[in-house]
């Protein structure tokens, strides 16, 4: 729009990439371009070679051009675009394309690939306006265009607005009345550097760049569980308030787990790789989902980083920019050797992690980290230096010395289960019975025995008057198990009714995690716990779940080979019963979720809390066997198990030690379970590499790849490492043409409402050619060269002529530059959604001050959640907060992927399900709906009009009072004569009907002020609606 | 350049003023001048609501009716007696052809052959064989036309789910519904174009996830995505004023606002500010029409014969049919309706009969009461899950119960009016509904099929998107499958 026009007009020499390229790319690029899977008659038009050589363009000689030919022609079958494309050049296009042959048909380079040179600031007329270089880069455009800038606004618009756009809320009225008294020259400067200072400030900043690192607080996919990773968004509040320079916040964020001896902060950073989506729905495949994590790694970072839409290059070479399928899935191979597996597990915490202790835990953190391994040390010493006495002992030793222990008191099941015939025994409290074995049961090799019962499809017993527990009542149970190597879920044991909300309890496997259930409505009323570590595939194990019947998941331990489990906490709110009227089963619960592929041995239910060491003797079954055998029978495994146990049952030294050694890893469990966690990145061990995929498909993988960065970039320097942290740095590197670039063009659109580049995310030639390329590289040189200074940034940008403008649009502003590309007006649009509730919160005092810290949950609709989360998500059921919780900034809002806060996505919140780069910024009537009814703002304007009763007894007083935090400024005469006439009307009203005032006072979690009669409170809780809702204040 | 968004305005608004062209209603003709004379971005929403058709359309509307979870197509509509004889035998490998399996069930050591247990019936001049658990559609069969033959290669819920809705498996492509109101627009400007209900199952033994990214926009602007009425609480979100304002008080503020939003369009000269007043008129009426639209007294009790009784309870399928039936008569151009609870891996006679008697009458319901009201012509109503079943039985199976694994191979879809062949049955697959053997359907050719009942080419209703014309149905060649249409 801007460009064409203008140098076609001036004569100049013809510019590829302005004049050419985007005639090209609309009408033939699709066919002749860069990719070769849809080019036809093998032309391509994009490179000056491949032209010249296939005769198509003939430099110089426009009609011994075959393209002009083509294109001139009035045959059907020969013109070009064909008619089939619907696509048509019009005749200046074609004069455009000729001229341009003529003059030599010179390529460039597209121009976001082309370094950016630090130009020099162009001379204006009007050269009294400017107040630095952005403004003669700005100025000059308005020049050339006829236009002349808008006056400065006034101080009281001016103070709003760099407030707004450095905190992200509205100034206090003491902060306008002090800057509109300060008679300094640097008045303003001073104003902003207080903002600046602000720790509102890295809040601001910080929102932004959530969406772009698609942060949420669900996993995404599925049951779409909470995920606990709210320490990364404190991180990025804390780098901005900082001042972190944006090649240290690059690097960290893209591989702070992989900086030399990284702190626990900069690992933090990474956790912007975990920002992704995932899944951990039943039945998925894993590779398919491990693609699509790293792909979305991949294209994130492009789009950040890069302003490139790698996503193009997934399935077939980009069609317009340069980036073959090859390129980007070497691209791709930088993020694509990850330890975090494909499934997360549906937990709050999904590996790997790091835990992120209170302020207080920290020293006593680092300490205990450092003691264990010494405590270890002993224990293992121990371990060594005993083997003397124990062989010793084991000379004299009965096999009744060893089987002495397994543990027979309340044993209430056993089911030997190595039968190897048609019928099975099991004892119900001793008593011995049998039945037959289902046909869906075979015998497979045992354990403990030569046979053991291979399950595939569910019940194998069932049994009624057996573990019918109440939740105070503890119980234990435990079984031989070998799991097959796949993600599938069931049970192994349970007394569970599936078909009543769950209740009961079970023994239960899900991604070859063992774990429990103790239900008495799944899932608010209930406790699940699940191993962090993943049973090893095809092998025995003993496992077994002990309760104590404390109605907590910190009383439920798990055990796998006698040992006790770090456990996954995935539900944690039992407060009822387990008593379930269906019958114990072996092989699945009551209806559903069988357990297939399992084979199953020495199942035990007992009726009570089993102690550690019976646990251990339980896993340790087969040792008076060992014991009874002749020692050259022996095996040196089977007397390292009877080792094993002599040392933890026999040997007071050895328990003594390991006692010290629990304690502090206890005192480490705690300090961790009053943590948070952390999500980082962690490479595996592997060299990195990755797999062309034919089509983007998962399991159509074509050649090996290995990290490598496109060739139309910055060559790879040699002697950085081949992974993220090269990466990160390659990015940084001041030949990079397009980091610095794409990165003010975003602190652009945040201040001026639309990037330079319009599609931000997107510089390739698809994208929109910059409004102003001479203004975008110089900035971009500038801020690279300040060191990454973003605070000076922006303090440069809104120091600025162009900033301080009036938004006042004349007719003429509106024709020539309707939407402000140019900046012939200052910056005014429609607030984004976070903003506009902040606002009425921080405008009535409402708002909390507090930073940082877990997400909460604010008013909502009941039933947003519920409407689409699967039955057993853990956020199903939206409870609210209550107190300060429901008034913190927005940005602290508890963001749940499939269904986004209510009231913001209304207003364009994304889903943070991809990287947002852009917002959109839609007006519809939903809009009006949140502002005008929404008990967030009801609330809000209530307390503004208590304020402003309790401050002022003069109705006029009292409208100025709501108006100066509402606009910062008095209402014009002419506005106040309209807020007169309403509070006039709502008076009336509310003076005749006081049940309707009362209604209306009750709205919101405050209690309202009783010293205010109700009928006046009322009506001006609508007056302070009626203003909240102007289109001055939910616009910037 | 003229970026391509306002192009495309700009030549929709001039097509839409010269003769000849194919649009639709009437509602916001009128409407359209006068906000064109709000500025550039009034006019960009007006122009935005309007579309042209690529020929004449047979439907303006649409009511899906998704069955989330992937309904069994062999204990419902694809009969296949002869597995009688094959109980608990296993699934020849010849049938199988190392077809990728659900990680739920491919551990699994045998496939053993779980025929339906449930007695069919061949019915209506059609004779299509339909099942005991659907009496009432045995009686409408020919007014539906049925796709035996539907597939698609996602085989877990989530991708299959999105593919279902927005021809794609990856998040973040506009679903059907977005992709109608893009093309079509408002039919009623005081109510959404393109609404959502979640419907309750009776059962909910296996009720899968479904999200705001099924009925999202997409690429395409903010205000196609899907409206979610909600079966609980204020049907869409805020639509009621906070309690103590009657609608006289709210009429005085906005009154007031508007007065105060005039003399700041006074001030700035900011189009935004106009399209602002509109928006806020257009939400106050929007707060007048969907009380009326839901309240449900004004319905006889021949309606609640029709629907059954069920109809009566908010959130119940039938009840969601109901509604749906209001809104397409009052304008909505797209009603998308899920039903959860489809995802019989286990226990399938203990789950589907409830299934099927959430939905059976009530589809019954729908479809008759829309042709007495002489609406089906121009309706078209959708019934589906995002995949079928297996034949084969997942854990257990005895002659009395058993479970079925996700099957995206073939599964059955049916469609009645907008121009649907009433009474076709299009499809046939082998001896265990496991392979097609005759006339495929993917998902992108029932997509093209549907925008063609609409009045759209499928390779013509695009947006540009970085750099390219996006389409719902993709890049693969695609069909409208002609046979069963009238």
């Amino acid at each position: 729009m801007f460009g064409l026009a203008s140098s076609y007009a001036e004569e100049a020499k013809l510019k590829y990439n302005h004049d050419i390229r985007p005639i090209l790319l609309e009408n033939c690029f699709a066919c002749h371009g860069p990719d070769s899977a849809s080019r036809k008659a093998d032309l391509r038009l994009d490179k000056r070679q491949a032209a010249m050589d296939s005769g198509a363009i003939t430099p110089g000689d426009p009609d011994g051009s075959g393209a002009i030919e083509r294109i001139l022609t009035d045959n059907p079958d020969e013109v070009m675009p064909p008619p089939m494309t619907k696509k048509k050049l019009t005749d200046t296009q074609k004069a455009i394309l000729k001229r341009w042959i003529k003059e030599g048909a010179e390529y460039e380079p597209h121009w976001s690939l082309i370094p950016p040179v630090k130009p020099t600031p162009p001379a204006v007329k009007n050269a009294g306006w400017v107040r630095n270089p952005i403004d003669n880069f700005v100025l000059a455009k308005l020049e050339a265009n006829g236009l002349q800038p808008a006056p400065e606004a006034d101080r009281r618009t001016l103070a709003r607005r760099v407030s707004l756009d450095l905190t992200g809320l509205p100034p206090t009225p003491e902060l306008v009345a002090e800057f509109l008294n300060d008679t300094a020259p640097d008045a303003y400067e001073r104003l902003v550097d207080r903002l600046l200072a602000s720790p509102k400030w890295g809040e601001h900043r910080g929102r932004y760049w959530l969406d772009a690192a698609r942060y949420a607080d669900t996993h995404g996919i599925h049951f779409d569980n909470y995920r606990e990773i709210w320490s990364y968004r404190d991180w990025v509040i804390k780098a901005f308030n900082q001042n972190m320079r944006y090649d240290e916040f690059t690097i960290e964020n893209l591989a702070g787990d992989l900086l030399p001896n990284a702190t626990l902060d900069q690992r933090l950073g990474s956790g912007f790789n975990r920002c992704n989506i995932t899944t951990n729905e039943g039945g998925v495949i894993a590779e398919e989902y491990n693609v699509l994590y790293t792909r979305d790694r991949t294209e994130t970072m492009a789009r950040v980083w890069m302003g490139t839409t790698a996503n193009c290059s997934v399935c077939h070479d980009h069609k317009f920019d340069p980036l073959t399928m090859h390129e980007f899935y070497s691209l791709a191979a930088f993020f694509n050797n990850t330890t975090q597996a494909a499934m997360d597990g549906n937990i709050k915490d999904t590996p790997p992690i790091v835990s992120v202790p209170l302020e207080a835990d920290a020293k006593r953190w680092e300490e205990v980290a450092k003691e264990i391994p010494s405590a270890k040390a002993l224990v293992d010493e121990r371990r060594k230096t005993a083997r003397p006495e124990f062989d010793a002992w084991l000379k004299k030793a009965k096999p009744e010395d060893v089987a002495a222990g397994v543990p027979t008191q309340d044993l209430v099941l056993f089911a030997p289960l190595d039968d190897g015939e048609k019928t099975f025994r099991y004892e119900v409290r001793g008593k011995q019975e049998s039945k037959p074995l289902p046909a869906t049961v075979e015998w497979r090799p045992g354990r403990l025995s030569k046979n053991a019962a291979y399950l595939n499809q569910g019940e194998l017993l069932s049994v009624n008057d057996v573990g019918d527990y109440d939740a105070n009542q503890p119980f234990s149970y435990a079984a031989w198990v070998k799991l097959p190597a796949n993600d599938s879920s069931g049970a192994i044991l349970s007394r569970m009714d599936d078909r009543r909300e769950y209740r009961g309890w079970d023994l239960w496997v899900e991604g070859r995690r063992i774990g429990a259930h103790l239900v008495d409505r799944w899932p608010q009323n209930a406790i699940k716990v699940l191993t962090r570590e993943q049973l090893p595939a095809d092998q025995w194990v003993h496992v077994a779940i002990v309760y104590d019947g404390g109605s907590k998941a910190a009383g439920v331990k798990v055990f796998v080979n006698g040992q006790p489990q770090q456990t996954n906490v995935v539900a944690d709110s039992l407060a009822g019963t387990l008593k379930a009227n269906v019958p114990f089963k072996i092989g699945q619960r009551n209806t559903t979720a069988p357990i297939s592929g399992a084979t199953v041995q020495d199942v035990r239910l007992y009726g009570r809390r089993l102690a550690e060491s019976e646990v251990a003797l339980l896993a340790k079954l087969s040792l008076s066997a060992i014991v009874a055998a002749p020692p050259e029978k022996r095996s040196e495994a089977e007397v390292n198990s009877v080792y094993d146990w002599w040392l933890t049952s026999v040997d007071a030294c050895y328990q003594d030690r390991l006692k010290k050694q629990e304690s502090l890893v206890r005192e480490q469990a705690d300090i961790q379970a009053r943590s948070t966690t952390g999500y980082v990145m962690q490479e595996s061990k592997d060299s990195p590499v990755a797999y062309v995929l034919n089509r983007g498909e998962y399991d159509q993988r074509r050649e090996k790849v290995t990290p490598d960065t496109p060739k139309s970039w910055p060559a790879f320097p040699a002697d950085y490492p081949r992974n993220r942290l090269g990466f990160a740095k390659w990015l940084m590197l001041p030949n990079q043409p397009l980091t610095a670039r794409v990165t003010v063009n975003r602190f652009w659109s945040e201040v001026f409402g639309t990037g330079l580049v319009k599609t931000a995310g997107d510089f390739g030639i698809s994208g929109e050619l910059p409004v102003n390329q001479e203004l975008l590289d110089w900035l971009a040189i500038e801020f690279r060269d300040s060191g990454w200074d973003v605070k000076k940034f922006f303090k440069l940008m809104v120091t600025s002529a162009a900033y301080r403008q009036s938004s006042a649009i004349t007719p003429e502003k509106l024709e020539k530059d309707s939407e402000n590309r140019l900046l012939s007006r200052g910056p005014r649009f429609r607030m984004d959604a976070e903003m506009v509730r902040d606002y009425a919160l921080a405008a009535s005092g409402l708002l909390s001050n507090k930073i940082g810290g877990p997400s909460v949950k604010p008013y909502q609709p009941p039933g947003v959640w519920e409407a689409v989360a699967m039955i057993g998500s853990n956020t199903r059921d939206y409870k609210q907060d209550a107190g300060e919780a429901l008034y913190r900034r927005s940005m602290y809002t508890f963001w749940k992927r499939a269904a986004p806060p209510a009231s913001m996505e209304v207003f364009n919140a994304p889903t943070r399900e991809t990287c947002t780069m852009v917002r959109e910024r839609t007006n519809t009537p939903l809009q009006a709906l949140v502002t005008l009814n929404d008990p967030q703002f009801i609330e809000a304007a209530r307390h503004l009009a208590e304020r402003a009763i309790e401050a002022n007894a003069e109705t006029d007083q009292r409208i100025e009072f709501i108006a100066s935090r509402l606009l910062a400024r008095p209402l014009r005469p002419e506005e106040t004569a309209i807020v007169r006439n309403t509070l006039q009307k709502f008076e009336q009203h509310y003076g005749s009907v006081a049940d309707d005032a009362a209604k209306l006072l009750a709205v919101g979690e405050s209690k309202s002020d009783a010293n205010i009669p109700p009928k006046q409170l009322a009506a001006w809780t609508m007056v302070a609606n009626e203003l909240m809702n102007m289109d001055e204040v939910v616009n910037k | 350049m003229i970026p391509f968004e306002q192009f495309r305005q700009e030549l929709t608004r001039r097509h839409f003023l010269s003769a000849g062209s194919h649009v639709l209603g009437t509602a916001a003709l009128a409407s359209l001048a006068g906000k064109s004379l709000a500025g550039p971005a009034a006019a960009a929403n007006a122009g935005a609501k309007r579309q042209m058709t690529h020929f004449a359309p047979k439907a303006k509307q649409i009511i899906y009716l998704h069955m989330v979870g992937g309904p069994s197509q062999l204990d419902t509509y694809d009969y296949k007696p002869v597995m009688d004889q094959w109980f608990d035998k296993d699934l020849p490998d010849s049938v199988r052809m190392g077809q990728r399996l659900t990680t739920m069930t491919s551990g699994q050591a045998r496939f053993p052959i779980a025929p339906s247990k449930y007695k069919f019936e061949r019915c209506g001049q059609s004779g299509m064989w339909v099942s005991e658990l659907l009496p009432w559609m045995r009686r409408m069969v020919d007014d539906i036309a049925f796709v035996r033959t539907m597939y698609t290669e996602a085989i877990n819920h989530e991708p299959a789910i999105t593919l279902m809705q927005t021809g794609a498996q990856i998040t973040g492509r506009p679903c059907l519904g977005a992709w109608a109101s893009y093309g079509l627009g408002a039919l009623n400007d005081n109510l959404p174009t393109f609404v959502v209900m979640v419907a309750k199952s009776t059962n909910t033994e296996q009720v899968q996830a479904i999200s705001a990214r099924l009925w999202s926009s997409g690429f395409l602007s903010g205000e196609h995505a899907g409206v979610t009425f909600r079966t609980a609480g204020d049907p869409i979100l805020y639509i009621n004023d906070p309690p103590g304002v009657p609608r006289d008080v709210r009429r005085v503020s906005l009154d007031g606002v508007n007065a105060l939003n005039q003399l700041n369009y006074q001030q700035f000269g900011d189009p935004q500010t106009r399209t602002r007043i509109q928006q806020y008129e257009l939400a106050y009426r929007m707060q007048a029409s969907v009380p009326e639209l839901t309240d449900l007294g004004s319905e006889s009790e021949a309606t609640y014969k029709l629907y059954g009784e069920e109809a009566r309870k908010p959130g119940t399928f039938a009840n969601t049919a109901l509604l749906a039936r209001r809104m397409v008569e009052r304008g909505v151009r797209f009603v998308q309706i899920y039903h959860n609870n489809w995802d019989t891996h286990t226990n399938v006679s203990g789950r589907l009969p409830d299934q099927c008697r959430d939905v059976d009458q009530a589809c019954y319901g729908l479809i008759q009461d829309l042709k007495q009201r002489g609406m089906l012509d121009e309706t078209i109503v959708i019934w589906g899950g995002e995949f079928g079943r297996t034949i084969y039985s997942q854990g257990g199976l005895s002659h009395q119960n058993y479970g079925r694994d996700h099957h995206p191979r073939c599964f059955t879809m049916w469609m009645a009016g907008g121009g649907f062949k009433g009474g076709s049955i299009y499809g046939e697959t082998c001896d265990f509904s496991y392979n097609i053997v005759k006339d495929p359907v993917h998902v992108r050719d029932f997509h093209a099929t549907v925008l063609h009942q609409l009045g759209f080419d499928h390779e013509r209703l695009t947006f540009r998107s970085q750099g390219l014309d996006f389409r719902l149905t993709g890049v693969l060649p695609t069909r409208v499958v002609s046979e069963i249409l009238a």
